[in-house]
């Protein structure tokens, strides 16, 4: 029943304990493990363009190049809403987008992000901002959590995870989860900030309202 | 059921604090320290009374026979010009599910037989165990592998303990196979977390030391190495104890050995403060019961919810404390209340 974590090599326990601020270089590319478990554990926010290696979702030899990086503009998608209406990403180009991907509704983490986007919601429409919550939950899935927990935001159903892949949202626990990754996108659709944090949710928020105050 | 709404706000005792002398000698429902009983909370009408019978009397006041387990309205009359009061009107109330038995039944807190035989055969095997990785160790001339094995063995019964907690508290119900009693013990445990003070000491661990006396005996017979039989023995002494370690910090300061205070103060056995944690909502920390040397580092790497995503997402399995409590979760504070008063 339980599962093995196994610490990196290059990382000591007690560093993994305590806080640390996101880091903003990326490192070597060899350390794929350790980046993984420093970002579900503490956050990461991926400001490096191109190139960067992240995690595979299968296999730890493997490695998978961002798709989505800061400074680029991602693919665009259509999927539904929680009412069942097809949403495109172009209907938010001209204001800044908050694009987070969450594992599932109703999940401890997914519901404390998505009540923590709900109360600063007010913040993120004063900025400008647009937010929008994608998990691979079908859109009745949807309209139940987002009435449960009264959400103003729009929630978009990626059945079969096709735009997670398409984004390169890295997984977690070697792929056991879907990760958690948050982007902001500028009024012209470009790419500012790319942050994860798998089991602190409510930072995305900070994190993401800290780069929209400056844009 | 007679529901209080049925009855005149103000005459309902309900409304009035548990602690109120004006209540309480009425109805001498609640066991002193020393002869515990279990008991269930009533509602007490000024105008009429209600009993609940499930854990007293069997005849009503009247001198009518009642089956144990309902609730009985007896109007009290209030002057001699009243007409006479009316029969009592029986209520039925649900026939107690099992996990209700350790508050309802007496019997099912106290050992057996039974229950001593297999703490004994558990305790046999820990005992053999210890007793020959000692003396190979002594052959041997070589303590320090026992030693460590030893408090490598303590370690990880925290460890164990808080794996198969977590275990049973989330998943499974009365029916799943082998555990099935085990998980419906947990869950009557959440909803009556005093009752395992009351349990006596054989019926507390006997579940325990049965999985100890089947696993150890093997490597008792089998195994002739001192490091690995020191480790067994402090593992499974640990594990097939802990339920006594549980036991006590559901103690009160006041109530427990100075010894035992004193090792949970060291962090030796898990505390009182870091146990009651657990049974706060959302119960889902502290599920270590040792030493819980291990709940800090488990609760902030929060590795039970990583554990309990992989296994939403492999599985489809939801666990327990993602849930808003049920009813059959949730302590039952008026019962914990009486108990303390």
């Amino acid at each position: 029943m339980a599962a093995t974590l196994s610490l990196p090599n290059n990382h000591s326990l007690p560093s993994l304990l305590s806080p640390k601020t996101p880091s903003s270089q990326a490192p070597p590319s060899s350390l794929l493990i350790p980046r993984s478990l420093h970002s579900q554990f503490h956050g990461i926010r991926l400001s490096t363009p191109t190139s960067l290696p992240l995690a595979s979702s299968s296999s730890a030899k493997s490695c998978i190049f961002a798709k989505v990086n800061k400074g680029r503009v991602p693919p665009s998608f259509t999927l539904k809403n929680q009412d069942g209406k097809p949403v495109s990403l172009s209907k938010f180009k001209g204001k800044p987008v908050v694009v987070y991907f969450y594992p599932a509704d109703e999940t401890p983490g997914c519901t404390k992000q998505a009540c923590a986007f709900r109360d600063s919601y007010e913040k993120f429409k004063k900025a400008g901002a647009e937010v929008v919550g994608i998990s691979g939950d079908d859109p009745s899935s949807h309209q139940a959590f987002a009435k449960k927990y009264r959400l103003p935001f729009t929630l978009l159903s990626d059945e079969g995870n096709k735009v997670r892949k398409e984004w390169g949202v890295p997984a977690d626990l070697f792929g056991a989860l879907p990760g958690r990754q948050t982007y902001v996108l500028d009024k012209n659709g470009v790419v500012q900030l790319i942050y994860n944090n798998q089991f602190q949710p409510e930072k995305h928020i900070n994190e993401t309202l800290k780069l929209l105050q400056s844009l | 059921m007679v529901s209080p709404s049925d009855l005149p706000i103000s005459d309902l005792i309900w409304s009035i604090p548990f602690d109120s002398m004006s209540v309480l000698p009425q109805h001498k429902l609640f066991s002193s320290v020393n002869n515990p009983r279990p008991v269930v909370p009533c509602l007490v009408v000024r105008n009429g009374r209600v009993r609940c019978l499930a854990a007293t009397t069997t005849t009503g006041p009247t001198g009518q026979k009642l089956e144990s387990g309902k609730l009985v309205i007896v109007p009290v009359p209030t002057s001699t010009s009243t007409p006479p009061p009316d029969p009592p009107r029986v209520v039925t109330s649900p026939s107690p599910s099992p996990v209700r038995l350790a508050t309802d039944d007496p019997s099912s807190l106290k050992s057996t037989w039974s229950h001593r035989a297999w703490v004994a055969c558990g305790c046999t095997t820990v005992f053999v165990s210890l007793a020959k990785s000692v003396l190979l160790a002594a052959e041997s001339h070589s303590w320090a592998g026992p030693i460590l094995a030893g408090s490598v063995g303590y370690v990880l019964a925290d460890l164990g303990s808080g794996v198969y907690h977590w275990g049973i508290d989330n998943y499974g119900d009365a029916s799943t196979p082998f555990f099935g009693s085990q998980i419906e013990a947990f869950q009557g445990h959440h909803k009556w977390p005093w009752t395992i003070t009351r349990r006596e000491f054989a019926n507390n661990l006997h579940a325990l030391a049965r999985a100890v006396a089947f696993s150890v005996l093997p490597i008792d017979l089998l195994c002739n190495d001192p490091t690995m039989l020191g480790f067994v023995a402090f593992f499974s002494g640990c594990i097939m104890f802990s339920q006594q370690f549980h036991a006590w910090a559901h103690g009160t300061k006041s109530r427990l050995p100075q010894l035992v205070v004193a090792l949970q103060d060291a962090g030796i056995l898990v505390s009182r403060a870091q146990h009651a944690a657990h049974h706060r909502p959302p119960y889902n920390n502290n599920y270590c019961i040792v030493s819980g040397v291990w709940n800090t580092f488990l609760d902030e790497m929060k590795v039970f919810q990583a554990l309990e995503m992989v296994l939403f997402f492999k599985f489809g399995l939801q666990p327990r404390s993602w849930d808003e409590p049920s009813s059959e979760w949730t302590e039952d504070l008026e019962a914990s209340a009486q108990i303390e008063a």
